[in-house]
């Protein structure tokens, strides 16, 4: 299985965690970045010669949101091209909407059980790690 | 005896001798004399004669003798081509000549030339050779010998067929004219220079009420008979005055009216009638105009009817020519628009009041007028004032007498007011979907970072779990237990706000729903325990509505029933009924039942009747909303211990 360099933007600290703790105890050694907001991210994405493979991006963030980060990234002629899915708690008809909309490529609720968390997480990895992506 | 006296006697014998011997020379030679001049008179007269037939041959008029016995002897030339036949050639007799019907008068007229010996001015019909029919005027005299006796008959004869023919027709078109003025529909009177009655008709006397033939009125004299007729008016007087003012003057008069006592109106016209220099008399008509007045009348009435609905209408109103000029305009407009009459005459309505385009608006107006359209418009416009109205037109095109349009007519409405609660209303309705545009996001951002932290004490807590596994004592374990369903339930609560705020919202999302495959569908969805059976007894209808949300009200309705149902056999059943406008359903369910002094409360949020693990007391709320949504109505039925029914209606 390939390792993969995931981006991911997360304000929130424990989830952070959750991810970090679901990676390490699914014992995958996919490398994790993390941005805690939008600006971060972008500034991260500034290395052209390092992007990650795929972004996993909460749409409930301080400052740049979710969906406008979304469409920064998606008016970039380079940065366009990275699979960013969603990994957020609204279940909101018009988010999910926009977001298919502006380009996602999933689009995933967070549970309340951390163990379904966990799971969610590993198919969700699994599937990135045997799909073909564009590499610099 | 005396000698002397003798001889005295003697002489005066002798001298009487001589004297009548020179008498009788005399007698003789005067005899002669006498003689001779009758020889030249004879002469003369046979000279005369042969002269006179010279004449007679030689006139235009045809020359006819015959013997007594009828028989023709002569015809000069223009006989001969009247009667056309040639007598040398063949024999001719008068009675041949005769038309058969005036043989009668012929007969007799031959009688009278025998007694008087001659006949004049006989006009009769006569046969030619080829049957033709002529009319002739003939003078006749007999033809004596020298003895004086009657030898012959002779006439001159004018073939009279066309004069008499034109006259036949004067006196057909005269006839045909007076049946004309007998029967015409005006009363005619027409009087001589003495004013004594030519000519009248019937109508004249049925008018003026004389019980006479207009026949009977001719030579009548006209002054008289207006006396006695001048009762009949309403004011005899100013009838007779202004006659006699008229025949004075002896001039055209037109259009006097006369009114009758009976109510009746007379329209009367007065011309004298000259032909070339000469006066021929004068002619009264009186034409009955009484319909025709009170027509006029009550026109006149009901045209000042409606002009005064039009001026006091609370409508303004104004026509305008094709070319949008303005003609006329009512009170209520000139108060509406804040001109005068005279101010806006002549105008173009389309120039003067209408901001924003309504110029244009009026001029595509205007062409469906002139294309015979009607409509109405609203357009927005500035008055006088300056202040900014806005009306409501109702247009409608104007014809003329011959169908062509010759402009429109416009009733204005003042919809100001209306137009503002309108404008209002407006707003309103975007400032409302704005405000629950935020509110929805605003549950959605509440739910979502009420959830937040759920999720992360999840999280935590099975850290804490995983991190110390063997060491904890069944009491933690348990409590762990306890905030984790503690967690659930606090998730479900956020859901079910969120759910429910969410109802109100997107209702237009209409569609045909048959409710039998979302009933399938729910079967399949709903935990539904194997004790439990969950039917529908008759063939579900297909209704319009939100999809989601019929599901939402089946769901809950159906889960509640199946949630409560504490016998050992379970058993949910649902049916439905046609109402017309509504479809009522029921479900019906045999569990534990609901107190009649609940059956209110339980529609209100947060009024969950048992706090059961998994119950919100949201889920009846969401429910009654979604029926509300629907135009319909919920109750139920309930017995505790034995079951409820609950029913609700939704509108078709």
């Amino acid at each position: 299985m390939k390792t993969l360099n995931i981006l991911l933007i997360e304000d929130d600290m424990i989830e952070v965690m959750k991810l970090n703790r679901a990676t390490n105890s699914l014992q995958l050694n996919h490398k994790i970045t993390e941005a805690n907001n939008g600006e971060d991210a972008l500034k991260i994405l500034e290395q052209k010669d390092n992007l990650p493979d795929i972004i996993l991006l909460d749409l409930n963030m301080p400052k740049i949101n979710g969906i406008e980060f979304l469409k920064i990234l998606k008016s970039d002629d380079r940065l366009k091209y990275i699979p960013t899915i969603i990994l957020t708690t609204s279940n909101n008809q018009r988010d999910l909407l926009e977001c298919y909309k502006v380009g996602v490529a999933g689009y995933i609720l967070k549970p309340l059980k951390y163990e379904e968390y966990v799971s969610k997480i590993e198919k969700l990895l699994s599937y990135w790690s045997i799909n073909e992506l564009i590499t610099v | 005896m005396s000698q002397e006296q003798v001889e005295i006697l003697q002489r005066a014998l002798k001298r009487e001798k001589n004297a009548r011997k020179a008498a009788e020379k005399i007698l003789e030679e005067k005899s002669r004399e006498l003689y001779f001049t009758s020889q030249k008179l004879e002469n003369l007269l046979d000279a005369k004669s042969s002269e006179l037939q010279g004449v007679f041959e030689n006139i235009v008029d045809a020359y006819v003798v015959m013997d007594l016995n009828g028989k023709i002897l002569k015809f000069n030339e223009a006989a001969t081509k009247l009667f056309g036949y040639d007598i040398d050639k063949e024999e001719v007799k008068i009675a041949k000549l005769i038309y058969k019907d005036d043989f009668q008068y012929a007969v007799e007229c031959f009688n009278n030339l025998q007694t008087t010996g001659f006949f004049k001015d006989y006009e009769t019909r006569v046969y030619t050779k080829s049957k033709e029919v002529k009319w002739v005027h003939v003078n006749g005299s007999v033809v004596f010998d020298k003895n004086n006796k009657p030898i012959a008959a002779q006439g001159i004869v004018r073939d009279i067929t066309e004069e008499r023919a034109s006259a036949e027709r004067l006196i057909e078109s005269e006839n045909r004219l007076s049946t004309l003025i007998l029967n015409l529909d005006s009363g005619i009177v027409l009087e001589d220079e003495n004013r004594n009655i030519v000519l009248t008709n019937n109508k004249f006397c049925e008018l003026f009420k004389i019980n006479a033939e207009p026949t009977d009125l001719h030579g009548k004299d006209c002054v008289t008979s207006s006396e006695q007729n001048k009762v009949l008016f309403k004011d005899p007087e100013g009838f007779l005055n202004r006659m006699n003012e008229i025949d004075v003057a002896k001039e055209l008069v037109i259009g006097d009216e006369l009114e009758m006592i009976d109510g009746t109106i007379l329209e009367r016209n007065y011309m004298p009638i000259t032909i070339g220099e000469k006066s021929k008399g004068f002619l009264w008509t009186f034409t009955d105009v009484t319909l025709k007045r009170t027509y006029r009348k009550s026109l006149e009435v009901q045209k000042q009817k409606y002009y005064s609905i039009i001026a006091n209408m609370h409508l303004g109103l104004v026509e305008v020519n094709t070319d949008d000029e303005i003609l006329m305009i009512n009170q209520s407009f000139s108060e509406m628009s804040g001109y005068t009459e005279e101010e806006l005459l002549g105008k173009r309505g389309g120039e003067i009041f209408p901001v924003e385009g309504g110029s244009e608006i009026i001029s595509i107006e205007n062409e469906k007028r002139q294309k015979g359209e009607s409509n109405s418009y609203e357009i927005k416009v500035n008055t006088k004032q300056g202040d900014i109205k806005y009306w409501l037109i109702s247009g409608a095109p104007n014809y003329d007498i011959n169908g062509n349009v010759v402009g429109s007519i416009g009733v204005h409405l003042d919809i100001t007011e209306l137009k503002a609660l309108e404008l209002q209303k407006e707003k309103l309705l975007l400032k409302l979907e704005k405000s629950n545009d935020e509110l929805q996001e605003y549950a959605h951002i509440v739910s979502h970072d009420l959830k937040s932290p759920l999720r992360s004490i999840d999280a935590l807590v099975s850290w804490l779990k995983e991190d110390n596994k063997g060491t904890l004592d069944e009491t933690s374990l348990k409590n762990f237990e306890l905030i984790e369903a503690t967690l659930e339930k606090m998730e479900q609560l956020i859901s079910d706000v969120l759910e429910y705020s969410s109802v109100g919202t997107d209702t237009n999302i209409k569609a045909e729903v048959d409710l039998n495959k979302m009933f399938s569908d729910l079967t399949t969805i709903l935990y539904i325990p194997k004790h439990i059976t969950v039917k529908a007894l008759n063939q579900l209808p297909v209704i319009t509505g939100d999809t989601t949300k019929l599901q939402q009200l089946f769901q809950n309705l159906i889960s509640n029933a199946v949630k409560f149902i504490d016998k050992e056999v379970g058993l949910v059943v649902i049916d439905f009924e046609d109402l017309k406008s509504h479809y009522k359903f029921s479900i019906k369910d045999n569990g534990i039942g609901i107190d009649k002094q609940f059956h209110d409360k339980i529609f209100k949020i947060f009024h969950a009747l048992n706090k059961s693990k998994d119950s919100t007391g949201i889920g009846l709320s969401i429910v009654k909303k979604i029926v509300d949504l629907h135009e319909g109505q919920i109750w139920l039925e309930s017995q505790p211990k034995v079951g409820t029914t609950f029913y609700f209606t939704l509108k078709k």
